[in-house]
């Protein structure tokens, strides 16, 4: 017994010497693929992450104290992604986690989270139902677009904008893009249309010829995609092959440079949702790009959306620890829910971006539509992205 | 016995008990305790895929299928509302589920067994291989079952509902939440526990011995009765029903199952788990997976990697200091060179800055380096390395101690079946034909019942494919084999053992890893009707059965005169010994007639003495014999009839006597004429 | 009818693919009973090397069909080395070691870390290989055939060809085959079977190599690449049988082609199904493969 009172003894001593100093640094957690198929969106995203705890810790740090960033490699596996969690919650003893690329990953990762009440930002998983999985209080943010959003704006695209009647699918089949799908379906749904084609493909196929004729002689006049970059540039080539060019809307991954480059002329024309272009259109951004070009040496860089959303993620956190004065888990929540401050990001200025049941920051009206053109990914109206629509902000209520 | 099951069991109980304890640790920190569950899961699968790979060295590439088949089985009950998790109630859905695992796991195992296991090679690697990316595309595929990519959310079932008692368990202050999780913990465990002590009882009994002998010897095992392709499937059966069952488990620990979950490399995890803890043991495994688990996080932390490299390679220049003193100078180098490697992989790991980078190259080089360094795996080097110290260590588990007698050397006499024209074996107009080659040219052979019956003849004459053909080894291009009133052309070598042909080998086919009278032991294998169930709920009649075999075989060991070395591994014997053996064991198969192939082979003149006057005896307890020999006076002095082949043919046959005078006969042993008889 | 004309073309390319690399996989088996499990890795690594050296020689102020030419002989000695250094470090010392399982797990070990390699060197995206040929698709009464598609059928069959005249006139391909038709039996009549074995190794990975820098400019280039590759070709050779040279080019041809007609007809999804059913089925009906010759054990 008199050994457990001098342990308390010292533990309470060492948390009172820890808040006198006022240096204890803030353990933020990362979670990401660095390795594997999807690591591009991984590596950016964590590239912006630091380029962000750089930028605060230079400047003081949160609450005087610094933010110390502990990466975890989730090699876009299911399990490996829970173990992940595990260790950061109960090892490392995070105040919040940062990240998750893939859906899977984060639906599986989540529990363990909500169950030790630390918040997590999704910055680049786009599952509708990732936000969604836990009934409030709701441990589970995003500042990623997701499907529910870009599916909305690629058959408002498609259908809305270029007149389109016949529309076929093709989508991946894991649950990135079979999620996805079920979003694109539901869209046209609200549009009264049905797909001429829904098809799908394995990761790493190398012949798309099969999905590509089915479409054809369904007579899409355009193919909606939800997959990821070598698959989609395997599209992009395909249709070339068989001399059938229509074309391609899809999600945000379209501006991956995994299909802009595979793909080269043929990717030209492709439209995706953008919540963030490599576009020096505002000063924070401009200030943004040039920071990353600077640190990584890099003219484009690999995944601008991840790289974006991964900065203004650290943003977002850094100021609700702020406000809350604490790294409690749930002061922290409610910070989020209830954020006092302008956070000026790089994707968006973020003005009370949340509630207590709405946890997604990006609203249907902040990304852009986006177009290839000569192995760039540009607005494909470049007005979107002018004056005081450079800067488009989340609807309050 | 007694003995084996004492060491087990207490080395058992030195890597269980700590992982008990570690519960109360556990219950402090989730993460601890989620990694121990999920230990624990792969332990108990990595103890099945033992089976097949430790025990019968085929390499299956498709347990994380098999996995994935078990968690899905679990998965896709909850997901219909077939079972609910959650709630009190779930203790029994768990259960069910489990149980369900198990069985539809192990229906796809045969289902992949049945097929690949027709053929030796890497082709169970190569169909299992294949087999994984199929269940992987089902399972994606058929969303109206298994929720397809999208997954499926279970929930862990409260096992013991303590929430009564407020919010934190009194005593140990945990968590009322928590204790959801260690009552799953004990589940885990005492399915781990059961599923050791299951492949325990397995692996000592007759099945665990089939298993070690069609490794040793497939022929062999073949021509006793012990048929290697059931065997086989029967092993990855079993392995296939435990990992279904760690399967079932995984889907409530992880509580979200998704397809991706059970991947190749998950796979290629499982294989390096048994490699790297050691074949063949319980423990081998439980550490094998306890480092595969582990793995990711060492690979995640920088330091903790280092730290480990430094172990490694302490460890490394230990022993190989220690093995640089002891060892031949000749084998200095090759001790050396994985000494090196260790300390070069810790300068590599002082000098990677980012390690996620170079993490699979890490992996690989485990493996290559267990493949290389640590083929009997981390136990096995351990095992090793103790046995410098205390001589015999490790020695002990087989050892069997029965005595026999003269009762129990033969089976209970029964009237042989004969043919309708009352021969032994009745061969007509055989044809073997290899290509281009006539190695058996319609040959004719009448083996009369309780005979000796000689075959003789050059090298090449086709003697040996004779036997080949008469024990199913090579099926016949034409012609009629009688046997027991039925024709045995075209039956496997099992089926023809089980209807009573025995046969020794020219180049002995011993089961080397295995003692000598668990060798007979082997071919005793037809006297056991127990089944999987019976022998691992140890029934009476179980353990009965295998003391009349033990029994039987002590006996059998001393009717060749090799009861002293009863506990001897048979590849240690000599030669003549060897073939001694063979005997032995051809004789525990009760068989109507036995072929020896050349059994004087090596054999000093009193063991031949020895070795006619077990002949003579085989044949008065009315066991026909037809005996392949190059030693004439042996030939001529047991003999009762006497066939000689050349070049595929019948050349004679009759009386020693009369074959010894034929002219033909000399002519093909000499190499001369006939019209130039010998003078 | 045009429809069918081009799913079967298509197939035939991606077929003959799958059988080259099969055709890799026989030729170690027939020397040494044992195969590449990293054939793909093998495959990957020709890709990338010719992905270099071409982007060199583009460089260098050539245009894509020469400089496609000239890196072919490149690519073909790095495969020959490749394969002869999985066959040294891996197979030979798994072999050693008495476990019958280790060259599995040693060459899938060099499988993993070829790929990890690849990824630090070339990165972890696809690369566009450039075609030698262009990328415009020819037209044959409505079937589109890209050029690069032609030159893999008879390419494949080339290659093939080759090798089996080399086996058939040369000495040492004459040991090759003698290593094949009996390992020991050659040894004694003084052929070095273990350097045989090493060759037949640099001989198949050379193989894979070039179906690499054939696959590449049609397909993406990239680390990951040749996993699946390798996996269908394994289908392939069980299909066709380890023993058969014609088998290989059916079997592939016979994947290559329920491929893209099950994912036109049945459902994309599907695809991959039928292919590897069907190799279940030809092992319980006929284990040797449709055109393997049953082997028979020597006592």
């Amino acid at each position: 017994m008199a050994i457990k009172y001098v342990l308390l003894a010292a533990v309470l001593s060492a948390a009172c010497a820890g808040a006198v100093q006022a240096q204890e640094p803030i353990k933020v957690g990362l979670s990401g693929p660095f390795t594997g198929g999807s690591s591009a969106m991984g590596v950016s995203m964590r590239d912006g992450v630091k380029l962000a705890v750089g930028e605060i810790n230079a400047k003081g740090g949160v609450m005087g104290r610094p933010l110390v960033v502990v990466e975890r490699d989730d090699e876009a596996k299911n399990e490996v992604g829970v173990q992940v969690a595990q260790e950061l919650i109960n090892k490392e003893k995070v105040v919040a986690t940062l990240g998750f690329i893939n859906t899977g990953v984060s639906l599986a990762s989540q529990r363990f989270y909500q169950e030790a009440e630390i918040p997590v930002f999704n910055n680049v998983a786009t599952g509708s139902a990732v936000t969604k999985q836990f009934p409030a209080p709701n441990y589970i943010f995003r500042n990623a677009a997701y499907d529910t959003v870009q599916s909305a704006m690629i058959v408002e695209e498609a259908i809305g904008r270029k007149g389109f009647k016949k529309v076929a699918i093709l989508a991946d089949s894991t649950n990135y893009g079979q999620f996805g799908k079920d979003d694109l379906l539901k869209a046209l749904t609200a549009k009264g249309m049905t797909p001429v084609a829904v098809e799908k493909f394995n990761v790493k196929d190398t012949d798309m010829t099969s999905q590509l004729l089915k479409a054809k002689e369904a007579g899409a006049e355009a193919i909606l995609t939800y997959a990821i970059g070598p698959e989609l540039a395997q599209i992009a080539n395909g249709m070339a092959k068989l001399g059938w060019k229509v074309p391609m809307i899809g999600s945000w991954t379209l501006s991956m440079a995994s299909f802009i480059d595979p793909a080269g002329p043929n990717a030209d024309g492709a439209m995706m949702p953008q919540t963030f272009i490599q576009a020096p259109t505002t000063p924070k951004r401009k200030a943004f790009i040039e920071a990353y070009q600077a640190a990584y040496k890099v003219d484009r860089i690999p995944s601008p959306v991840s790289a974006a959303q991964g900065y203004d993620s650290v943003y977002l956190l850094a100021a609700a620890i702020e406000q809350a004065k604490s790294t409690d888990g749930v002061k922290i929540r409610e910070a989020l829910e209830s954020l006092k401050t302008k956070v000026e990001g790089v994707v968006t200025t973020y003005d009370a971006p949340f509630t207590k049941d709405d946890h997604e920051a990006i609203s249907g009206n902040i990304p852009v539509m986006g177009i290839v053109k000569g192995g760039r990914v540009e607005a494909v109206d470049m007005k979107d992205l002018e004056g005081d629509k450079a800067l488009r902000v989340k609807p309050k209520g | 016995m007694f003995k084996y099951s004492a060491l087990v069991f207490g080395l058992l109980g030195v890597a269980v008990l700590p992982l008990l304890i570690l519960a109360i640790f556990g219950s402090s920190s989730p993460y601890y305790l989620h990694l121990v569950i999920v230990i624990g899961i792969f332990s108990i699968l990595v103890l099945g895929l033992d089976i097949v790979f430790g025990y019968t060295g085929e390499v299956s590439l498709g347990h994380s299928a098999l996995f994935g088949i078990g968690a899905y089985t679990a998965g896709c009950m909850v997901h219909h509302q077939l079972l609910v998790g959650g709630s009190a109630s779930g203790t029994i859905d768990i259960l069910i589920a489990m149980v369900l695992g198990t069985i539809v796991a192990a229906a796809f195992g045969a289902l992949l067994a049945l097929p690949a296991l027709q053929v030796t090679g890497p082709y169970l690697a190569m169909v299992t291989l294949a087999f994984g990316t199929i269940i992987g595309i089902l399972i994606n595929e058929t969303d109206a079952i298994t929720n397809g990519p999208k997954g499926i959310t279970l929930v862990k079932p409260m096992l013991f509902d303590l929430r009564w008692l407020g919010d934190t368990i009194p005593m140990f202050k945990i968590k009322a939440a928590l204790m959801k999780d260690v009552a799953f913990y004990y589940l885990v465990m005492a399915t781990l526990l059961g599923t050791i002590v299951f492949v325990n009882r397995i692996v000592a009994s007759h099945y665990g011995r089939a298993f070690e002998a069609l490794r040793d010897s497939p022929i062999a095992s073949d021509c006793m009765a012990v048929s290697v392709y059931k065997h086989k499937v029967l092993a990855f059966v079993i392995s296939a029903a435990l990992a279904g069952l760690a399967g079932s488990l995984f889907a409530y620990s992880e509580q979200y199952i998704a397809p991706n979950n059970f991947s190749f490399e998950q796979t290629i995890g499982f294989l390096l788990a048994v490699t790297m803890g050691g074949r063949k043991s319980r423990i081998g495994p439980i550490l094998g997976a306890i480092i595969i688990v582990s793995l990711p996080a060492l690979l995640g932390d920088l330091q903790l990697f280092r730290g480990i490299a430094a172990l490694i390679a302490i460890v490394a220049v230990a022993s190989g200091t220690y093995a640089q003193i002891k060892a031949d100078p000749k084998d200095r180098i090759a001790i050396l060179v994985p000494v090196l490697l260790c300390l070069a992989f810790f300068a590599l790991s002082l000098f990677i800055t980012n390690i996620t980078d170079f993490k699979r190259s890490i992996y690989g080089l485990m493996i290559l380096f267990v493949v290389y360094y640590l083929p009997e795996g981390i136990v096995g080097f351990l095992r090793k390395l103790v046995a410098q110290f205390v001589p015999g260590f490790g020695k002990t588990e087989h050892k069997i101690d029965v005595h026999g007698d003269a009762a129990h050397i033969w089976a209970p006499p029964a009237s042989p079946a004969l043919n309708a024209n009352g021969s032994m074996i009745d061969v007509k107009g055989v044809v073997m034909q290899f290509g281009g080659l006539k190695a058996l040219d319609t040959v004719d052979l009448n083996v009369q019942p309780r005979t000796i019956h000689g075959l003789i003849g050059p090298n090449g004459s086709g003697k040996s494919t004779m036997m080949n053909v008469l024990t199913g080894i090579y099926r016949p291009t034409g012609g009629d084999i009688q046997f027991a009133n039925g024709s045995i052309v075209g039956a496997k070598s099992p089926d023809i053992a089980g209807k009573g042909i025995a046969r020794t080998f020219q180049n002995v086919q011993l089961f080397g890893e295995l003692s000598v009278i668990e060798n007979v032991m082997v071919g005793l294998h037809h006297t056991y009707e127990t089944g999987i169930a019976g022998v691992a709920l140890r029934l009476p009649s179980a353990a009965r059965e295998e003391q009349e075999a033990r029994v039987r075989a002590a006996s059998i060991l001393g009717f060749v005169g090799l009861e002293a070395l009863a506990n001897e591994e048979a590849r240690n014997l000599p030669y003549g010994k060897m073939r001694l053996l063979e005997i032995g064991r051809a004789l525990a198969l009760d068989p109507q007639l036995l072929l020896l192939d050349e059994p004087a082979a090596g054999l000093t003149a009193p063991d031949i003495k020895e070795l006619i006057a077990i002949i003579r005896k085989i044949k008065e307890h009315g066991i026909t014999v037809i005996l392949i020999e190059h030693h004439m006076d042996v030939v001529m002095s047991i003999c009762d009839t006497v066939t000689v082949l050349d070049f595929g043919q019948k050349i004679a046959e009759g009386k020693p006597a009369t074959v010894q005078a034929n002219p033909r006969v000399i002519e093909a042993y000499l190499g001369g004429t006939a019209a130039e008889p010998a003078h | 009818m045009e429809i069918l004309f081009q799913l079967i073309v298509s197939g035939i390319a991606v077929g003959m693919i799958y059988g080259i690399i099969a055709f890799g996989y026989q030729l170690t088996f027939a020397t040494s009973k044992t195969l590449n499990f990293g054939q793909g890795e093998a495959l990957m690594l020709g890709a990338l090397v010719g992905w270099s050296t071409i982007r060199y020689l583009l460089s260098l102020g050539l245009s894509p069909m020469p400089a496609y030419l000239l890196m072919i002989p490149v690519v073909l000695v790095f495969g020959m080395m490749q394969g002869a250094f999985v066959e040294l470090l891996g197979v030979r010392q798994a072999i050693k070691t008495k476990s019958e399982a280790g060259w599995i797990m040693a060459t899938i070990a060099l499988g993993i870390i070829f790929l990890n390699i690849a990824e630090n060197v070339w990165g972890r995206d696809d690369l566009s290989f450039p075609s030698p040929l262009g990328n415009t698709s020819l037209n044959f009464f409505g079937v589109r055939v890209l050029p690069m598609e032609i030159v893999i059928v008879f390419g494949a069959i080339g290659m093939m060809l080759l090798v089996e005249l080399f086996n058939r006139t040369s000495i040492y391909g004459k040991a090759v085959v003698a290593t094949a038709a009996d390992r020991d039996a050659a040894q004694l009549m003084g052929i070095n079977t273990s350097r045989v074995i090493t060759f037949s190794y640099a001989l198949s990975s050379m193989v894979a190599a070039f179906a690499g820098i054939m696959v590449a400019p049609v397909t993406l280039t990239g680390a990951t690449m040749g996993a699946s590759l390798g996996l269908k070709a394994f289908a392939v050779a069980i299909i066709g049988g380890l023993s058969s040279g014609i088998g290989v080019v059916v079997g592939g041809l016979i994947l290559g082609i329920t491929e893209t007609l099950t994912g036109y007809f049945i459902s994309t999804g599907y695809k991959d199904v039928p292919g590897l059913i069907l190799l279940l089925l030809v092992l319980s009906l006929k284990p040797a493969g449709l055109f393997g010759k049953t082997a028979i054990k020597k006592v």
